[in-house]
């Protein structure tokens, strides 16, 4: 815990689909030298790419860091969580020290997903740590650009 | 998973809007923090054979070959920023200076930090977001002040106080250019894993 902060970081979150509308989704990414990268596209009626990106300090990529560290997140695995599918896909993907996972999975609608799959337990820590990333994310896009996310 | 492959073949002619070039002689801000970006495709390289990989890699979506689709979305070079003059100090956000409070208490409401903080000046957005399982704050709160001075002073006076029994942190949120931790690991990464940089060029 001590020297988190020496640890090599890197954390990517991406959600979407390909349909009627084209590919669809909604990305960041975390770096370790504090680029935040937000991209979020959506081809319903008119083409709309928003892509931002901004540096954040090292206390803000140390808060990122907590809230993973936190979650536990990298003990838990991916095996048991559905597939993704036609309806979409989510991958979370962190390098931490000398650990690095790429979860994949389908859109979680709400906690009856989570709770009806085989590993509610795995897949509620995922669901939570999403949330409360995009939470971060939304935060720090908004303030610093004005703009609304989704 | 073999429909979503097809699927993915599918819809690559749509992604094409994305920067496709190769990177030439692009400005140094730009291509330095590529330069310490863990390399992913290496990583499953890594893992499936030769240059042993010095991570534990875990996932279903290391499995997933085709990322040069995930390359893609992030890679473009198009991203706005506001402009910033690349060096260390804060970056002004477009209204206002942000500041990042770390160590909230969980109880905190707003008028708690509107209370600690707005002496200093006025201050223009505060989101004090919460934890989603638990419904508590989330432990930091961003706070917008419309004047540099003003930001300043909330950062000097308050890192370190104590706020609702809790000592807490504050600093900038935004940062105009890289920050110098990213240099220093990208030094270990350039000679610790040089046999690593192997894997297929990455394109921004």
């Amino acid at each position: 815990m001590a020297a988190e902060g020496e640890k090599e970081f890197y954390l990517r979150y991406y959600v979407g689909h390909k349909g009627k509308f084209g590919h669809e989704f909604l990305e960041f990414e975390f770096r370790e030298d504090g680029k935040l990268r937000y991209a979020n596209n959506s081809n319903y009626k008119n083409d709309t790419i928003i892509r931002k990106e901004v540096f954040l300090t090292p206390a803000v990529l140390k808060e990122c860091k907590r809230i993973v560290s936190e979650s536990e997140i990298l003990k838990e695995d991916d095996n048991n969580w559905p597939e993704p599918d036609r309806v979409g896909k989510q991958e979370l993907e962190i390098v931490m020290g000398n650990e690095h996972i790429c979860f994949a999975t389908s859109k979680i609608g709400s906690l009856v997903d989570v709770q009806s799959s085989n590993d509610p337990e795995g897949l509620r820590i995922f669901y939570y740590l999403v949330q409360d990333l995009k939470c971060l994310v939304f935060s720090l896009i908004s303030l610093h650009f004005k703009i609304k996310p989704i | 998973m073999a429909n979503i492959e097809s699927e993915a073949i599918d819809f690559e002619p749509e992604e094409d809007d994305l920067m496709d070039e190769e990177v030439t002689a692009v400005d140094a801000a730009d291509v330095s923090p590529r330069a310490g970006h863990p390399r992913l495709k290496s990583a499953i390289a890594g893992a499936n054979g030769e240059s042993a990989a010095q991570k534990k890699t875990k996932g279903r979506g290391f499995r997933d070959e085709r990322d040069s689709d995930r390359q893609r979305r992030l890679s473009s070079r198009d991203f706005e920023s506001l402009g910033s003059d690349g060096g260390h100090g804060p970056q002004r956000s477009i209204e206002g200076w942000i500041i990042l409070v770390a160590g909230v208490h969980e109880e905190a409401q707003d008028d708690d930090l509107f209370n600690a903080f707005g002496d200093f000046g006025e201050i223009k957005n505060l989101h004090l977001n919460l934890d989603r399982r638990t419904g508590f704050v989330k432990g930091y709160a961003l706070i917008e002040y419309e004047k540099k001075e003003d930001a300043q002073k909330a950062i000097s006076a308050m890192n370190g106080a104590e706020l609702l029994t809790q000592n807490v942190t504050v600093d900038w949120a935004f940062s105009s250019g890289p920050s110098s931790g990213g240099s220093h690991w990208r030094k270990n990464q350039r000679s610790g894993r040089s046999q690593r940089s192997r894997s297929p060029r990455r394109r921004y």
